[in-house]
């Protein structure tokens, strides 16, 4: 429920940076199991998503529908380092330095965002200069410098990103991660967003040209403009971006992952203070789909972020002083501790249902792992209350107009709706919400969150303890420093033995060097 | 281009900056004289200050249906002079979560979530903000749940002692991030007798001892929780009326306390300091070098002359940055800034060093450069240039009800009035390149120096050099 000094968010900010993303060629893939109801992967030639309004503020969103599931195999964080050499590095015409010089005046940004599907360019600026502005963007995206020097850096900062910021430094975005590439082991969405370590430094600058002429195409290419730009602006924009090529790039239908039944348990180990847990499964529900709103609300009640709104919580956190905070979700929410709302343009054909434990001390690490499953098996056989299912959906249906009160932000949402083919992102939750009946959302926690295919990531410092307690269903009682009332004294006793079915074999340790590598 | 370091950076900045013709200030708005027209905070507010001291601040906005409310409470960290009480007011905050006389936590967060807030706080050296973020309609309610728990905090020894636990799992999240350590070090290296000597977070030996303080918590309340030592900011799709109406039914018996802390004075620093913190896993090596740095002031050019200087000496265009960033890639990046503080604080270069080797080169550039400004005069390009930034920094970063209120919310823990904004904008449009050196030669000279380097331990695993 805090932040701290400034200077130390500030650090933070800065370490949490390099939010990478890619796009890239479609690695080999095995037979559908499911696509989604409505996928869209591809761009309509002229595309575009434009929001005029009186700002001062001109808000660019310009869009590539291709991203880190397009990586070659073997160059995983190619689409990444793609879209870092023209955000992050030189025009033909203007080379990096020039370009921040030229910037600075304006208090002007450029960045790129890069997610399995998506890559997006932003960057705002004050509608005095946005011709100045738009001059130099456009070079960027369209007349890149491709030069070595840039290169070498943003692969540099690639790497350390992977291998100090994540590794190193964040246990919980390094869990998150890590479970999302367990779950999509051999799927185009298996990597990093930022790659792999070994991939990196096999990638080349011939490598990002091609990628580039590959994949930034007339068919990928969605405008996204809003703010007071002028009438003939969007026309302008549109002339220069018809120069893209206008390779067809194939529509990818990702299917949903095949993973083995059972409960699955990696142990990340790390010298590091506390335990970080996430949990998750895949989920067969996007925007798209007839349950979306439904699971919202699943997610929401379980586990809204950052919120101390939501029942696990409330259970693990206000009951009991286990950690910080403990969340769920339904969609990708990367860079959770930096934020409190998701960025947009992280659109998907595959989700997962996470749960997000924030570190615990490590010995009530098996204890928590053990609530945080037994609640959620609560949820599955229970469902939710008729009360809980109306406070959730009064808080959804007024939640988005804080999601989307900046500019920028409904450019940015507005982007998603058109790629899931829901129109306005606030009146279609608001329509679906109001529809949605108590029997709905438990029908739906029923279909889509019953799962005998649970993954789990830890990371912690004693691993081989904790992998010897969850294989042999050790007891794991807990202490704690104040009397608790008996319901959660009763409650304890249950969770202390509450067991989690996993084979001996399927619970890893993998030292922290190799993830991401 | 890292546009949201960008905007943090700024923010952190005294945003001087510009406004889009409107005027501001309590008296009506009569047409803006042209002097007024460049005023940096460009909405119309008002303040009303009810007889128990607490100010209102309102700020109608033409954002429609939300509105957003900041508490600011006037202490923070900087308020922690008894030993063994570090990150206390942190702490606090945390309590002000767990009910109130006529309202559980529970009941509470039903119905905060049926308004569909976005609700939090913070708490930094001088300040704790109590923000959220709803509907409207909603205004009245949430009041009177402010109300009642800035008056009538409750809590039971049992809830207060859980509640510590959860501000253990806030530090240990944190502490995977080397970064967290390294400031502590610095903090406690570069202050000897001010709280400043200790972060917001705290010690973990103070955390850990918390459980035991109840009684000191309702101190700590009766103290600082007082009505002139709070602000109440209201932005958004709300009126003045209806908010002085509201603060007034809910807030305005609030009882007014008299405790003055006695934060002690922090010796001039005579010579350099140096420390060093050996990190137990992998990274690679941090490098701060601070120097004590100038109060926040609107009326005094060197605080405001510092930030005009960070950013030209240090930001992304700068001679060092095009160097060790971009031509010699020795660093992935650096940063510079003071944060605005109630005392004298620090202005700090940070940055990551690719190559352990490195480090004392890269330290002698940053120390370099230090000097550099310390006896070269600016060219009075880049001073406006980087006035302009500062302008339109601010203005990109107003997007909303409340962004505008999370960027006022640091300037009331200061002067209580968004004015000082605008005066502050005033005045660094009259700092001249000779100010910026007379203050570089004033400040950032050696005897008030202080550098921290954090390295992996030796034998705690290889650190990382990058792909090149």
């Amino acid at each position: 429920m805090t932040r701290r000094t400034l200077s130390l968010s500030l650090a933070l900010c800065l370490l949490a940076m390099s939010a990478m993303t890619t796009n890239a060629q479609r690695r080999g893939a095995k037979k559908p199991a499911r696509t989604p109801a409505a996928p869209v992967s591809a761009a309509k030639a002229g595309d575009e998503v434009l929001m005029p309004t009186s700002s001062p503020l001109i808000s660019f969103r310009i869009l590539f529908m291709t991203g880190s599931a397009a990586d070659p195999a073997g160059k995983e964080g190619l689409a990444n380092l793609t879209a870092s050499m023209l955000s992050d590095g030189g025009s033909r015409l203007m080379s990096y330095d020039q370009i921040t010089e030229a910037f600075y005046p304006m208090a002007a940004g450029f960045s790129s965002q890069v997610d399995k599907e998506m890559t997006v360019f932003t960057g705002t600026t004050h509608v005095d200069n946005h011709s100045r502005y738009y001059a130099i963007i456009r070079q960027m995206l369209l007349d890149p410098g491709f030069r070595e020097d840039d290169f070498a850096r943003v692969k540099t900062d690639a790497v350390n990103y992977l291998k100090v910021s994540l590794r190193q430094s964040n246990d919980e975005e390094l869990g998150k991660e890590a479970l999302y590439n367990i779950i999509y082991a051999g799927h185009p969405y298996g990597h990093h967003n930022a790659g792999r370590v070994s991939a990196l430094e096999s990638i080349t600058l011939q490598d990002v040209r091609d990628f580039y002429r590959a994949n930034y195409t007339r068919a990928t290419f969605v405008l996204g403009l809003a703010g007071g730009y002028p009438k003939d602006f969007p026309a302008k924009v549109r002339a220069d971006f018809a120069k893209l090529p206008a390779e067809q790039t194939p529509v990818n239908n990702f299917f949903t992952p095949h993973l083995e039944p059972g409960t699955q348990v990696e142990i990340v180990k790390r010298d590091t203070r506390s335990t970080a847990i996430s949990i998750g499964f895949p989920v067969n529900v996007t925007r798209a789909d007839k349950d979306f709103a439904a699971l919202a609300v699943a997610a929401s009640y379980f586990g809204q972020h950052r919120s101390s709104n939501s029942y696990l919580y409330q259970r693990l956190r206000e009951a009991r002083g286990l950690n910080y905070g403990d969340y769920a979700y339904v969609e990708y929410f990367p860079r959770g501790m930096f934020r409190f709302e998701p960025e947009p343009n992280l659109g998907r054909q595959q989700q997962i249902f996470q749960i997000w434990i924030r570190p615990v001390e490590p010995q009530n690490g098996h204890f928590t792992l053990r609530a945080a499953l037994y609640e959620f098996d609560k949820l599955v056989r229970d469902g939710i209350s008729q009360e809980s299912f109306e406070q959730t959906r009064e808080f959804l249906s007024k939640y988005v107009n804080i999601l989307t009160q900046t500019q920028n932000a409904r450019l940015g949402y507005a982007l998603d709706s058109r790629y899931y083919r829901v129109g306005d992102y606030n009146q279609f939750m608001r329509e679906q919400l109001a529809k949605l009946t108590l029997a709905d959302v438990n029908r739906a926690i029923k279909e889509h969150l019953l799962t005998n295919r649970m993954r789990i990531v830890v990371v912690t410092k004693d691993a081989e303890a904790l992998r010897d307690a969850i294989v042999a269903n050790k007891p794991s009682p807990i202490t704690y420093n104040s009397p608790k009332p008996q319901r959660i004294m009763d409650e304890d006793k249950v969770i202390q033995t509450y067991p989690i079915e996993v084979k001996a074999e399927n619970v890893r340790i993998v030292p922290v060097d190799q993830v991401f590598q | 281009m890292k546009s949201s370091i960008l905007i943090s950076l700024l923010l952190c900045l005294p945003a001087a900056a510009l406004a889009q013709g409107r005027g501001g200030g309590r008296a009506p708005q009569k047409k803006a004289a042209p002097s007024q027209q460049r005023k940096i905070f460009p909405y119309n507010y008002t303040i009303d200050d009810l007889p128990n001291g607490l100010r209102l601040v309102t700020v109608p906005t033409d954002q429609p249906n939300l509105v957003a409310l900041y508490i600011v409470v006037h202490t923070g960290s900087r308020n922690e002079v008894e030993p063994g009480k570090s990150g206390y007011a942190h702490f606090f905050e945390h309590l002000m979560f767990r009910g109130s006389r006529n309202f559980t936590p529970a009941q509470r967060d039903e119905i905060l979530k049926r308004t569909g807030a976005s609700s939090n706080a913070y708490t930094s050296d001088d300040r704790t903000v109590y923000h959220e973020v709803f509907s409207k309609e909603d205004l009245d309610k949430v009041m009177e749940l402010e109300g009642d728990r800035f008056k009538y905090l409750q809590y039971e020894p049992a809830e207060f002692k859980t509640e510590s636990l959860a501000v253990l799992g806030e530090y240990n999240k944190n502490s995977a991030n080397p970064t967290s350590k390294l400031f502590e070090v610095l903090r406690e290296t570069a202050f000897k007798t001010h709280t400043y000597a200790h972060t917001t977070m705290g010690y973990v030996k103070d955390i850990e001892d918390f459980p035991n303080q109840y009684e000191y918590s309702r101190q700590f309340f009766s103290r600082y929780y007082r009505p002139e030592n709070v602000t109440v900011l209201l932005v958004g799709d709300v009126t003045r009326e209806r908010a002085l109406a509201l603060v007034k039914k809910n807030m305005g018996d609030w009882q007014r306390g008299n405790f003055t802390p006695d934060i002690p004075k922090e010796p001039e620093q005579d010579a350099p300091r140096e420390a060093t913190v050996e990190w137990a896993s992998p990274t690679l090596p941090y490098l701060a070098v601070a120097y004590r740095a100038p109060a926040y002031s609107d009326e005094a050019k060197d605080k405001i002359a510092l930030d005009l200087l960070s950013s030209i000496a240090f930001g992304e265009n700068s001679d060092i940055y095009q160097k060790l960033v971009l031509k010699e890639q020795k660093v992935d990046f650096v940063s510079a800034g003071a944060d605005d503080m109630i005392d004298p604080e620090l202005f700090t270069v940070f940055t990551r060093v690719k190559k352990e080797e490195d480090v004392p080169y890269v330290r002698e550039q940053v120390l370099a450069t230090v000097k550099r400004y310390s006896t070269e005069l600016v060219p009075q390009k880049k001073l406006d240039d980087t006035r302009s930034r500062f302008r339109y920094g601010f203005a990109q970063a107003m997007d909303s009800s409340q962004a505008i209120a999370g960027a006022l919310a640091p300037y009331l823990a200061l002067r209580r009035t968004p004015e000082t904004m605008n005066k502050l904008f005033a005045l660094a449009d009259t700092v001249t390149p000779q100010d910026l050196r007379d203050m570089a030669a004033k400040y950032l000279k050696e005897s008030n120096r202080t550098i921290v380097t954090l390295a992996t331990k030796k034998g705690g695993g290889a650190a990382t050099g990058g792909a090149k």
